[in-house]
Formats: C-alpha cells, sequence, structure tokens
C-alpha cells in the first residue's frame, strides 16, 4: 500500500517532468485504445440491430390461389407445434395488394394497370428471438412445401446468419489491429520511461545504495507508464465520446431516417472500465520492461 | 570490521585498478585512502558499496564475504552504509528534508518517525533552517551537509565517503571534516578517500597510501 502510494507519487513527478515526450505515448495508448473503442462502438451497435431484426424476422408461406380452409388449417398447425414462432398472421390477397400499394405508391400505377389481382395470400411468421432454431426453422420450411396450397415458403435468415458472420470478421480484424496497436503503444511507453529513468539515473543509484527494495526502485517507473495508459485511454475515450455526439447533434434525425428507428448508442461505462483499464495494462507493461533493463 | 585479502580488481586483464590488497580497518577507527588520481580509492570503495565484485582476493565485512551475498542480502547490507560522493548526488526535484526522510521512507519506517529522524541528522548537520530549500538553492558545503544527513538518517555503522571535499573550498573541507570526526567519536566506523593531503594532516588519523592500485604506505 506504502509502496503504490510512493510508487505513483513518484510516477505522478516523473510524467509531469518529461512533459512533450510522455505525450507521444499517451498519444500511442491513445489511439490503440481508439481503435479498439471504435472497432467495439461499431460491433456493440450492430449486435443491438442484428438483435432487432432476429426478433423481426419472418417466414412467409404463400398459398396457391385455391387452398381450401382445412389446407389452410393444417399449415398453421404445423406452425404452431414447431415451437418456433412468436406469432403468425393470415394475409389475403386483398391485404397483399393494399400493403403492395401502400409500401411502394410510387409503383401504383404499375399495380392499377394489373388484371385481377397477382398478389397471393400468405401466411406471415413471426419468428421467436434466439440462437438454435436454425435447424428447426429449416426442417419447418421442409415440411411446410410439402403440405398442399404451399406455393413457396421463404424466410430471411440467411443474410442475417452473413451479417452475423461478417461482423466477427470485422471485430476479430479490429481486435488484432487494436493488439498490434497496443504492442507498438507499449514501446513507445518503454521509451519514454527509459529517458525518464536516464534523467533520473543519479537518483536510482542514490535508492540502490541506501538498499531500497527493488520494488520501490522499479515501482515508480511502473506508475508512470500506468498513468499513461490511463491518461491515453481516456482521451481516446474523450475524443470518441465527443466524435459520437458531434455526429448524433449533426446528423441525428438523417441518420434515424436511413437506421429506421434502430437504436444507436455509445459503449456502455463496462466498455470504458475495460479499455482504460488495459491502457493502464499496456502502460504498466512498457513501464516495466524499461525499469527492468535499467534496475 | 573490513578485511581484505589480496584483494584485485581489473576492468582489463593484467590492467589492475586495485593490486594484492591486504588491509584491516577495526570497527570505530577513522581511516583515510589517499593516493594520486587513478590509485584506485574510487575502486576499493566501490568494492565496500558492493557495487562491483572483486576480481581476486577476498573482501569481508562484519565476516561476510562481500562476493556471496544474493540481492536482498546486499540491499539489508548496504542499509547498514552510509555514503557520501564528491558531486553529492542529491535529488533536485527533492527539498532537502524529503533528500533525507525518503531513505527511512524506502525502509519502509512510519512517516511521523521519518521525518522526526531526517529532522534530528538536519539539526545535526546545522540545516534546520533549511529544510524547505531544493538542493539548487544551497551552497556546495550545505549540499555536502545534506548529503551527510542522509548518509547519518539510519544510523549506519559504516560510513565511506568519496572524496567529499573534492567541490569545497577549504574552509568548508574542514567544517565537513569536523562533522565526520563527531560521528567517528559517535562509534561509527569512517573511511575517506582523498587526494586532500593538507586535509589528512589536519585530521591526522591512520592513513593508507594507494598508488597504481598497490599500497605504498600506511601512517
Ligand atoms: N569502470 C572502469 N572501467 C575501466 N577502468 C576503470 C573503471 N573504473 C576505474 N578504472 C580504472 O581503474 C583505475 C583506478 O581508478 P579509480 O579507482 O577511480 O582511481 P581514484 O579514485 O584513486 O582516482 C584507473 O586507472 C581507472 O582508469
Ligand atoms: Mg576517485
Amino acid at each position: 500500500m506504502r509502496l503504490i502510494r510512493y510508487a505513483f507519487r513518484e510516477g505522478w513527478t516523473s510524467l509531469v517532468r518529461s512533459g512533450t515526450s510522455t505525450l507521444f505515448s499517451v498519444t500511442a495508448i491513445a489511439l490503440a485504445v481508439a481503435v479498439l473503442a471504435a472497432v467495439l462502438l461499431f460491433t456493440t451497435n450492430v449486435e443491438r440491430w442484428l438483435d432487432e431484426w432476429s426478433s423481426s424476422a419472418e417466414l412467409s408461406v404463400y398459398l396457391d390461389d385455391g387452398t381450401t380452409s382445412d389446407e389452410r388449417g393444417a399449415i398453421e398447425d404445423a406452425i404452431d407445434v414447431s415451437g418456433i414462432a412468436a406469432s403468425r398472421e393470415y394475409v389475403s390477397k386483398q391485404e397483399a395488394l393494399a400493403r403492395f400499394r401502400d409500401g411502394f405508391s410510387s409503383l401504383s400505377p404499375l399495380a392499377e394497370g394489373l388484371d385481377g389481382n397477382p398478389f397471393p395470400a400468405s401466411v406471415e411468421v413471426r419468428l421467436a428471438p434466439g440462437d438454435g432454431v436454425e435447424a428447426a426453422l429449416q426442417a419447418l420450411a421442409r415440411q411446410l412445401i410439402t403440405l398442399p396450397g404451399v406455393v413457396d415458403v421463404q424466410y430471411d435468415r440467411d443474410w442475417l446468419n452473413r451479417l452475423a458472420a461478417g461482423l466477427d470478421v470485422v471485430r476479430r480484424l479490429g481486435f488484432l489491429l487494436g493488439l498490434l496497436m497496443a504492442l507498438a503503444a507499449t514501446v513507445t511507453v518503454a521509451a519514454v520511461v527509459r529517458l525518464s529513468l536516464y534523467s533520473r539515473r543519479d537518483e536510482i543509484e542514490v535508492m540502490q545504495l541506501v538498499g531500497a527494495p527493488v520494488g520501490y526502485i522499479r515501482g515508480p517507473f511502473v506508475a508512470e507508464g500506468v498513468l499513461q495508459g490511463g491518461l491515453g485511454a481516456l482521451a481516446a475515450l474523450a475524443v470518441l465520446g465527443a466524435g459520437f455526439a458531434l455526429v448524433r447533434s449533426l446528423y441525428g434525425t438523417a441518420l434515424a431516417q436511413v437506421l429506421e428507428g434502430l437504436p444507436v448508442g455509445f459503449l456502455p461505462p463496462v466498455y470504458w472500465a475495460y479499455l482504460i483499464l488495459g491502457g493502464m495494462v499496456v502502460g504498466a507493461a512498457g513501464g516495466f520492461v524499461a525499469a527492468r533493463q535499467a534496475v | 570490521m573490513i578485511e581484505t585479502r589480496h584483494l584485485s580488481k581489473f576492468y582489463h586483464r593484467g590492467v589492475y585498478a586495485l593490486r594484492d590488497l591486504t588491509l584491516t580497518v577495526e570497527k570505530g577507527e577513522f581511516v583515510f585512502i589517499t593516493g594520486p588520481s587513478g590509485a584506485g580509492k574510487s575502486t576499493l570503495l566501490r568494492l565496500l558499496l558492493r557495487q562491483e565484485l572483486a576480481s581476486e582476493g577476498e573482501l569481508l565485512v562484519n565476516g561476510q564475504d562481500l562476493a556471496t551475498l544474493s540481492r536482498p542480502a546486499i540491499q539489508e547490507y548496504r542499509r547498514g552504509i552510509g555514503f557520501v560522493f564528491q558531486d553529492f548526488k542529491l535529488v533536485p526535484s527533492r527539498t532537502v528534508l524529503q533528500n533525507v526522510s525518503f531513505v527511512p521512507e524506502v525502509l519502509g519506517v512510519p512517516v511521523a518517525a521519518q521525518h522526526r529522524r531526517a529532522f534530528q541528522v538536519l539539526k545535526w548537520v546545522g540545516l534546520q533552517h533549511r529544510i524547505g530549500a531544493f538542493p539548487e538553492e544551497l551552497s556546495g558545503g550545505e549540499q555536502q551537509r545534506v548529503a551527510i544527513a542522509r548518509a547519518l538518517v539510519n544510523d549506519p555503522a559504516l560510513l565511506i565517503a568519496d572524496e567529499p571535499t573534492g567541490n569545497l573550498d577549504p574552509d568548508l573541507s574542514l567544517e565537513i571534516m569536523n562533522l565526520f570526526r563527531e560521528i567517528n567519536a559517535g562509534g561509527t566506523t569512517v573511511l575517506v578517500a582523498t587526494h586532500d593531503r593538507e586535509l589528512i594532516r589536519f585530521v591526522g588519523r591512520r592513513t593508507v597510501h594507494l598508488d597504481q592500485g598497490r599500497i605504498a604506505e600506511v601512517m
């Protein structure tokens, strides 16, 4: 406890005295943290959208014009038995046409020109959210297509899966880049701490000659790295947060339209804590490497 | 207290900084190490502080062979030694009091005791009125007295000084020597390396004269 207090007090003095060189290491750590934070910001938001989308994902069962109500009943029974449907709704031919008109008003002259009603009736199934419904969904689709009265079965889960996989790749690449930058930041911190070790070599010699424990000699330099890391991470989060708020205030309404009400949020506080902690660990590593080489 | 047996130190094979030194210093003694520049005075003191290891022979302090000390044992050993250098080696960013009190601080002495002890030794060297000053605000003689206070704060059994008056004018040098005499009178073994014959004559203690790493004369 005493050692920690001593180390941070001395580390802080040293940090303040190093001035410009400290700026380098703080910037290096800030860049690494900013990359990680940006990746996290992107992936957490897209993940939220994925959740939203998968909970609203639909299975459409298109019916033949001549489907009887018995046949429809059998189809609806099969859907209910499968257990993966949150709700289902029968959409008649007339409703399908009306929806088309509403959704594509610019195309409505096209619809006016049509002979009769080309839209099939369908049963729209809202799927229950959750993992592991894939197999059940495919089985259900295979079963439904064999039932009398069913013309086609469509479900839009594939693109969601592809998106999730793509997101995974982005996340991995982002973390890899962040890791590489963290490594570079460690090296930078080590170089900066080495400078401050050099400027305090008389003091270190005195410490060694009075028989100070190694922790007291190295501690201040590790603490200096930790402080650099914490400051860098804080700076990165502050800049990213400010940028986020700025984009939101400038383009908030336009963005909301593009995203059609999908939720957008900044990183949750737990992530801030992890990122700041990460910055401190990187700084500590740099400080320790430098101190260990010197003492 | 200190015993060397055929002690030698070389940095390059065949070029001895210290050669075949056999010497005994009793507990409570005051001994000068003298000789021209390059004679090996500083080398002997560095060996005593265990900053370096002997190349040949043995160096024992209180019966302990310094070559066999582990890292924690070296720390423990050094805690019993005070040292003073020609260039003071004060920490510029610390006040006079902090320059002295950080020694007990890093050795785990409680805060109140750190300050009491530091103040005591600073008062003893006559600097109680300068405890808040920074080293650069002090004269050379005052800086060296701070360094002496720092050396004494742990109540060492052995005090080692390497050219402690090298940067001071003669009056101040005598003042510093008087401090050393008093320290010695309190029972501390004192070892001072200096090439200043005037000073040695003034103090009048046993003197080991080195030349090219060998003992040329003991007076
Ligand atoms: N680190 C070193 N590397 C090589 N030679 C050294 C080193 N330290 C001292 N010497 C040599 O050892 C000899 C004794 O030096 P030193 O003990 O400093 O003498 P003094 O203190 O009596 O002036 C000198 O010839 C010096 O050049
Ligand atoms: Mg010398």
